[in-house]
C-alpha cells in the first residue's frame, strides 16, 4: 500500500517505556513489534498489546462538555477555556493562589508536564501534585537523603548482568513482565532470584528462595540481613569507608535485629533470612527491585531508606549489575517528577524549601517571586476542599476518586469544591464530577517526551489524529496560559523540551532529535554530546560530599492490625490485565473479556471459617467502608490475610487513609477487614 | 520450522493471549494456571501424526510438512476435530468457525513467540530450539555444580560484558 507507514511509539501503560510501532495504513492502526528497541526488543505484555483499543474507544471524549442541571452540555473551545480562565481569576481575587489546586499528570509528556506546573506556580499556587504521590512518593525523599538522586540506578536491561536479584514488594511478572526477561536471562546465568513477599505471586514463582513474610515487615527483613552480613564479615568496607557515611549508627541500629528476633517479627524461619543475606551480600553483582509493596505503608519512606542501606552497605551499587530498581507505574511518572509536578519540588528535583535555588528558576522562567514552602499533596487537596481553603481544582488525566485510599471520603470532599476542572480521555468518575470536562488527545495523537523508569527520555512522534475536536494537553495549557495573560509563548513541544534544557540540568543535553534515536536518551546527559548515562553513582554520589548517607531505621508494625471486629488483613495490588485505577484497561475489550470483575483472594483455611466457597460473591469490609468481589480461594494468599487489585473502584473504598508522616503516602497495603458471604451476616 | 514451550520460564502475564487475538480475532493459545504454583501455554502441538487431521472427513485439517494446515472454506464445522485434539488447541470460536494456531505463516516469526516477555515460547528448527535449551542449561548446571562441589559461586561478572 502506498500510504503504509510506521510510527515509532512508546507504550502508554507502566512506566518501563517499551518500544512499539503503530503501523497506519487504510485498514487502521495496527502494532508491529520493534524489535530493536534496548528494553523491551520488540515484546510487550499483555497490556501493550491491547493498548490501540482505547485509541477508538466509543466512549473517548470528544467536545468540551459543561454540567448542567440537566447533564452534559456541549461547549465550544472558547467558551470552555473562557470559563476556566474566569473560574481562575475570580478564586485568585476572592480567595489568593492558595485556593487554586493542579494535579498533573504522569500520563501526559515532560512538555505538558513542565507547562502545567509552570502556570500553577506562575500563578502563584504552590498547590501542584499528580500520582506519583500514591506510588513511588517514599522513593523520592529516601533515595535523594541517601544517594543524592531518586531514581533507579541501572537500565532495565542491565538485570540480565546481575548474580543476584533481590525482589521486594515487586510482582514485576504481572506489573511489569518486561522485567522477567532480564531477571530470566540472569538466571540463564545462574543468577539467584530472591523474592520477598507476602503473597506467592507468578514473580514468586521464578525464586530460587522466597521469604513469606508478614505484610508490612520489611524493614524487619533488611535490618535483620544487615545483621547477618555485620556479623558474618559480608560488607563491603573500601566502599563504605570511601564512599558512604552513617555505617557506625547503622551497625548499632542493626546489632538487635538478630535472625531469631527477625524471625519471629516477619514470619520466615532464621535460616532463610541468613540465607538471603548470604547470597545479596556474597554475589559479585546483587539488584534490589522494589515497587509498591515497599512504598504504600505508613512508613514506606523507611522501606526504601533499608533498600538503599542494604545497597550501600554491601556496596551493590554503581556498576553494572549492582543496583536499585523502583519500578515506577505510569508511563511518564519519572518525567512528571522531574519536571517538578510535586508539591514538594520544582523542575530538577529542585526543593521548594530552597529559595535560592527557586531563584534561579526564577531568572530562567522571567517571573516576579515564586511560591516558597511546601504545597498541598494529591491526598490533601480533598481534605482542604472540605474545609474551604481549596476551591478550584484542575486535574489532567488522572481518576482521583478511584485512586486515593478510603475514596468515599474524598469524593465527599471533593463535592465542596467551587470549581472544578478534568481533562481526560474518558469520562471517569473523577470528570463525573466536574463543573467542566476537557477532552484530551491520548498519547499516539500528539508528541512529546515520556520519561521511563530508567530515565530514558524518548520523543514519541504523532501517529493518529484525535477523535472529535479533541486537543492535545499542551495546546490545551497553552491557551489557557495565554487567556489568563501569561507570556506562554511556544511554537510546540520542541520548544518546551529547550526550555525544560535551560531549567532542569539533567535534561540539558536532550533534544527532539536525541530523544527520538531509538531507545532515546538516559539522563543525564548534560551536554548536546553527552551519551546519556545508564549506570548512576560510578564515581561519586550527588549528596553532600560526593558520599553516600546511611540512614539507619526501625521496624515500626503497619497502623491497622487485626482485631476482633476486624479479624482479617487485606492488602491491595495489581493484576495482570488491568492498569491502576482501571480508566483504560477496564475499556478495554480483550482484556475485560479474561479480567471482567473484581476479586478477592482468601487461603482456604479462611475460607472455611467465613463459609466462603470459591466463586462466592463476598462482602468485604473495613472501618471506612465496604464493597462487594469474587472470592478466589487460594494458597497464593496466607491465612489471615486476603489481597483485592485496585483496578475497580470499589477496592480503594475499603484502604486505609493513615499516611507516611514524610512522603504523604497512604498505607494502601495494609486495612483491618472482616469478610462475609451475604450481606447482613457480616 | 516449529514453536516449542519452555514452561519453567511462564510467567501467567496472557501477553501472548492477547497477541494471539489482535492478529487474528480470536486467541488461539491461553495460559492456564495450574495450582496457583505454576502456569502453562497450551496452544496446537502440529502433532504428527494429526488427531484432529485424522478424523477430518471434509479435507479442512491436514497434516503439512511440518505443520497441521486448516483450510476454512473446505471446514463442515462438524466439530470431530476439537474431540479428538487431546490438548483443547482447536476449537469452534464464536464468529470465524474453527480456530487452531497457524504458526502465522504470513510473519517470519508468529505473534506470541515475539511479544513474550520472559522467552518462554521459542521458535526454531529442532536444532536451534535445542541450542537456546542447552545455552540456558549450562549457565544453571554450571552453578549448581559449582556450589554443589563446595566450591564458591562461579563469578560471571568478573570478565564479562557488562552494561554500556
Amino acid at each position: 500500500m502506498a500510504d503504509e507507514r510506521l510510527v515509532p511509539t512508546v507504550c502508554p501503560y507502566c512506566a518501563l517505556g517499551c518500544g512499539l510501532y503503530i503501523k497506519i495504513n487504510e485498514g487502521g492502526p495496527m502494532i508491529e513489534y520493534m524489535l530493536d528497541h534496548p528494553t523491551n526488543e520488540g515484546s510487550l505484555c499483555a497490556k501493550g498489546n491491547a493498548s490501540l483499543e482505547i485509541i477508538n474507544h466509543p466512549d473517548r471524549l470528544r467536545h468540551p462538555l459543561k454540567k448542567t442541571e440537566t447533564g452534559w452540555l456541549r461547549i465550544s473551545w472558547d467558551e470552555a477555556l473562557a470559563t476556566v480562565a474566569g473560574k481562575i481569576a475570580e478564586t485568585l481575587r476572592d480567595h489568593g493562589p492558595d485556593a487554586l489546586g493542579f494535579l498533573g499528570s504522569a500520563k501526559s509528556t515532560n512538555e505538558e508536564n513542565y507547562l502545567f506546573q509552570k502556570m500553577a506556580r506562575t500563578l502563584g499556587s504552590k498547590n501542584v501534585d499528580c500520582c506519583a504521590r500514591r506510588c513511588h512518593s517514599p522513593t523520592i525523599p529516601a533515595l535523594k537523603r541517601a544517594f543524592g538522586a531518586s531514581c533507579m540506578t541501572n537500565p532495565i536491561a542491565d538485570l540480565a548482568n546481575s548474580d543476584c536479584i533481590f525482589v521486594i514488594g515487586s510482582n514485576f511478572a504481572e506489573n511489569h513482565p518486561i522485567v522477567a526477561r532480564w531477571a530470566l536471562r540472569a538466571k540463564d546465568r545462574g543468577a539467584k532470584i530472591v523474592v520477598a513477599d507476602p503473597r506467592i505471586t507468578p514473580t514468586a514463582w521464578l525464586a530460587d528462595l522466597h521469604l513469606r513474610i508478614k505484610l508490612g515487615t520489611d524493614v524487619a527483613l533488611l535490618n535483620g540481613m544487615m545483621n547477618v552480613i555485620i556479623d558474618e564479615g559480608l560488607w563491603d568496607r573500601k566502599f563504605v569507608a570511601d564512599r558512604t557515611v552513617g555505617f557506625e549508627a547503622l551497625a548499632d541500629k542493626v546489632a538487635g535485629y538478630t535472625p531469631d528476633k527477625v524471625s519471629g517479627i516477619i514470619g520466615a524461619t532464621p535460616e532463610a533470612i541468613v540465607r538471603a543475606a548470604r547470597i545479596y551480600a556474597g554475589s559479585d553483582s546483587s539488584a534490589i527491585v522494589y515497587s509498591m509493596g515497599i512504598t504504600q505503608h505508613s512508613h514506606g519512606t523507611n522501606n526504601v531508606a533499608a533498600c538503599a542501606d542494604l545497597a550501600l552497605l554491601t556496596g551493590q551499587l554503581g556498576r553494572s549489575g549492582a543496583g536499585l530498581y523502583p519500578l515506577r507505574g505510569q508511563n511518564n511518572v519519572q518525567g512528571a517528577c522531574d519536571m517538578g509536578v510535586l508539591a514538594d519540588f520544582y523542575p530538577g528535583s529542585v526543593s521548594v524549601h530552597d529559595p535560592i535555588a527557586v531563584q534561579l528558576i526564577e531568572e530562567a522562567w522571567g517571573t516576579g517571586p515564586l511560591p516558597i514552602g511546601m504545597g498541598m499533596t494529591a491526598e490533601m487537596m480533598p481534605v482542604a476542599a472540605a474545609s474551604g481553603n481549596l476551591r478550584f481544582l484542575y486535574i489532567i488525566g488522572e481518576d482521583l476518586v478511584n485512586s486515593d485510599s478510603s475514596s468515599s471520603r474524598g469524593r465527599r470532599e471533593l463535592e465542596s469544591l467551587d470549581f472544578m476542572v478534568v481533562q481526560d480521555i474518558f469520562m471517569t468518575d473523577t470528570a463525573e464530577m466536574a463543573d467542566l470536562v476537557l477532552p484530551a488527545a491520548a498519547w499516539a495523537e500528539k508528541e512529546g517526551t515520556f520519561t521511563s523508569s530508567e530515565r530514558r527520555v524518548q520523543w514519541s512522534p504523532k501517529a493518529l489524529d484525535p477523535p472529535g475536536e479533541v486537543r492535545s494537553d499542551l495546546s490545551t495549557i497553552l491557551d489557557l496560559a495565554r487567556l489568563l495573560g501569561l507570556d506562554f509563548d511556544y511554537a510546540g513541544p520542541e520548544e518546551v523540551l529547550a526550555e525544560i534544557g535551560r531549567v532542569v540540568p539533567s535534561y540539558a543535553g536532550i533534544s527532539m532529535g536525541r530523544a527520538g534515536e531509538r531507545g532515546g536518551v538516559i539522563w543525564p546527559c548534560p551536554f548536546p554530546e553527552h551519551p546519556g548515562t545508564p549506570i548512576l553513582h560510578q564515581e561519586g554520589f550527588s549528596a553532600p560530599g560526593g558520599r553516600a548517607r546511611i540512614v539507619p531505621v526501625d521496624y515500626l508494625p503497619p497502623a491497622e492490625e487485626a482485631t476482633l471486629d476486624y479479624p482479617l488483613l487485606l492488602t491491595t495490588g495489581r493484576e495482570a490485565l488491568h492498569h491502576n485505577a482501571g480508566s483504560m484497561t477496564r475499556r478495554s475489550f480483550s482484556l475485560m473479556k479474561r479480567a471482567p470483575e473484581l476479586f478477592v483472594e482468601v487461603n482456604p483455611r479462611d475460607a472455611d471459617r467465613w463459609g466462603i466457597v470459591d466463586g462466592d460473591l463476598v462482602e468485604v469490609k473495613t472501618r471506612r467502608g465496604e464493597a462487594w468481589a469474587r472470592a478466589r480461594v487460594t494458597t497464593r494468599q496466607e491465612v489471615g490475610v486476603i489481597f483485592m487489585p485496585f483496578h475497580f473502584p470499589e477496592t480503594n473504598m475499603l484502604t486505609s487513609d493513615v499516611i507516611d508522616p514524610e512522603a504523604r503516602i497512604p498505607e494502601f497495603k495494609v486495612a483491618a477487614c472482616r469478610i462475609g458471604r451475604m450481606k447482613g451476616l457480616i | 520450522m516449529d514453536l516449542y514451550v519452555d514452561i519453567d520460564r511462564c510467567i501467567y502475564c496472557h501477553a501472548c493471549e492477547i497477541a494471539c487475538e489482535r492478529v487474528h480475532g480470536e486467541s488461539r493459545i491461553s495460559v492456564e494456571a495450574v495450582r496457583d504454583r505454576a502456569c502453562v501455554p497450551v496452544l496446537c502441538h502440529h502433532c504428527d501424526p494429526a488427531p484432529c487431521a485424522a478424523v477430518c472427513s471434509a479435507g479442512a485439517l491436514t497434516q503439512g510438512e511440518s505443520s497441521v494446515i486448516f483450510e476454512a472454506e473446505e471446514c463442515t464445522r462438524c466439530g470431530l476435530c476439537t474431540i479428538a485434539c487431546p490438548f483443547g488447541a482447536v476449537y469452534l470460536g464464536d464468529a470465524d468457525g474453527l480456530q487452531k494456531c497457524d504458526l502465522c505463516p504470513e510473519m517470519e516469526v508468529p505473534a506470541c513467540v515475539l511479544t513474550c516477555p520472559a522467552e518462554a515460547l521459542v521458535w526454531g528448527d529442532g536444532v536451534e530450539r535445542a541450542g537456546v535449551l542447552r545455552r540456558r542449561a549450562a549457565g544453571r548446571v554450571a552453578q549448581y555444580y559449582a556450589e554443589s562441589s563446595g566450591r564458591d559461586r562461579i563469578s560471571m561478572s568478573q570478565g564479562g560484558a557488562g552494561y554500556e
